[in-house]
């Protein structure tokens, strides 16, 4: 495969970090020299970076209700396995 | 009236695992310690998964609910933490099917979710930019549902690819060919251009 099409197909792993030695190698000795692909991770990295702003639990709050129905059924204890 | 999850009786010293323990013999009162330590996170992911926030809770009661009918089945091969969300994941599925099986079902815009920025510094920086927040979470409700939770889980949960791969009930693989195809898909529905304008 042409280092091209190749460095497309793993611009995920690159951000996941699960591109190591010759593979990381090859993706950046590519990524460097293609417009295309050097623009192609400036966007990937600019898209999980947003998401990452999307935000964490902080300020969301479970509502109070969240074991109602729980309590309901406690009286009765644990049911029968259903997945585990 | 009910106090809030998480405020009933709780047993000084206890860990995970003695919660669990009771749990598993019938004490829905540490049953409730137990789960309420992951409780907004869990509700934070039903309202990504689900878009509204009238499903998200009333998922989020199912959630509960499975989790302690199925305790006593909890061999501890996963984290509860990972064995807690897998859960949350199905139902949110199965409401999502539910709902696509209503015919006149209401759509869910992303207005709906009203979600925080996160405390994270620079990310929020990305995110105060309104138009940017308003284009991902249009493109995160329009992806399919298995992408949106493999995005979901990894990108804003921010959970290992391990962990968020046993969650999804897939093989890391699969759950990677998943985020990739997730990936393409937002980059494509906001466009690189935008995406670079925003500095990231």
């Amino acid at each position: 495969m042409d280092d091209h099409r190749w460095t497309q197909q793993r611009i995920s792993q690159y951000f996941d970090s699960e591109l190591t030695g010759h593979g990381r190698r090859r993706f950046d000795r590519h990524a460097q020299r293609c417009a295309e692909c050097s623009r192609a991770v400036r966007a990937m990295r600019a898209l999980i970076y947003a998401m990452q702003g999307l935000g964490g639990p902080a300020g969301v709050h479970a509502p109070a209700t969240i074991f109602s129905r729980v309590r309901l059924a406690g009286a009765a204890g644990p049911g029968s396995p259903e997945q585990a | 009236m009910w106090p809030l999850a998480g405020q009933r009786t709780k047993h000084p010293g206890d860990t995970e695992a003695s919660l669990i323990a009771r749990a598993k013999a019938g004490d829905s009162v540490a049953f409730e310690q137990l789960s309420s330590a992951y409780a907004d996170r869990i509700f934070m992911l039903l309202l990504r998964l689900l878009g509204a926030r009238g499903d998200a809770e009333d998922v989020a009661q199912e959630v509960m609910l499975r989790a302690w009918r199925a305790i006593g089945a909890f061999r501890g091969k996963s984290s509860y933490f990972t064995w807690l969300y897998r859960i949350a994941v199905n139902e949110a599925n199965r409401a999502l099917q539910r709902r696509a099986r209503r015919p006149a079902s209401v759509p869910i815009g992303p207005d709906e979710l009203q979600l925080p920025a996160s405390g994270l510094v620079d990310p929020a920086l990305h995110a105060e930019n309104r138009e940017l927040r308003a284009a991902l979470m249009r493109a995160l409700h329009d992806l399919p549902s298995e992408l949106r939770t493999a995005i979901v889980l990894r990108d804003i949960e921010g959970l290992s690819t391990e962990d968020a791969a046993e969650i999804a009930g897939l093989g890391q693989a699969a759950f990677k060919s998943r985020l990739h195809k997730a990936r393409l898909r937002m980059r494509e529905a906001i466009g690189d251009d935008a995406l670079l304008a925003s500095g990231g």
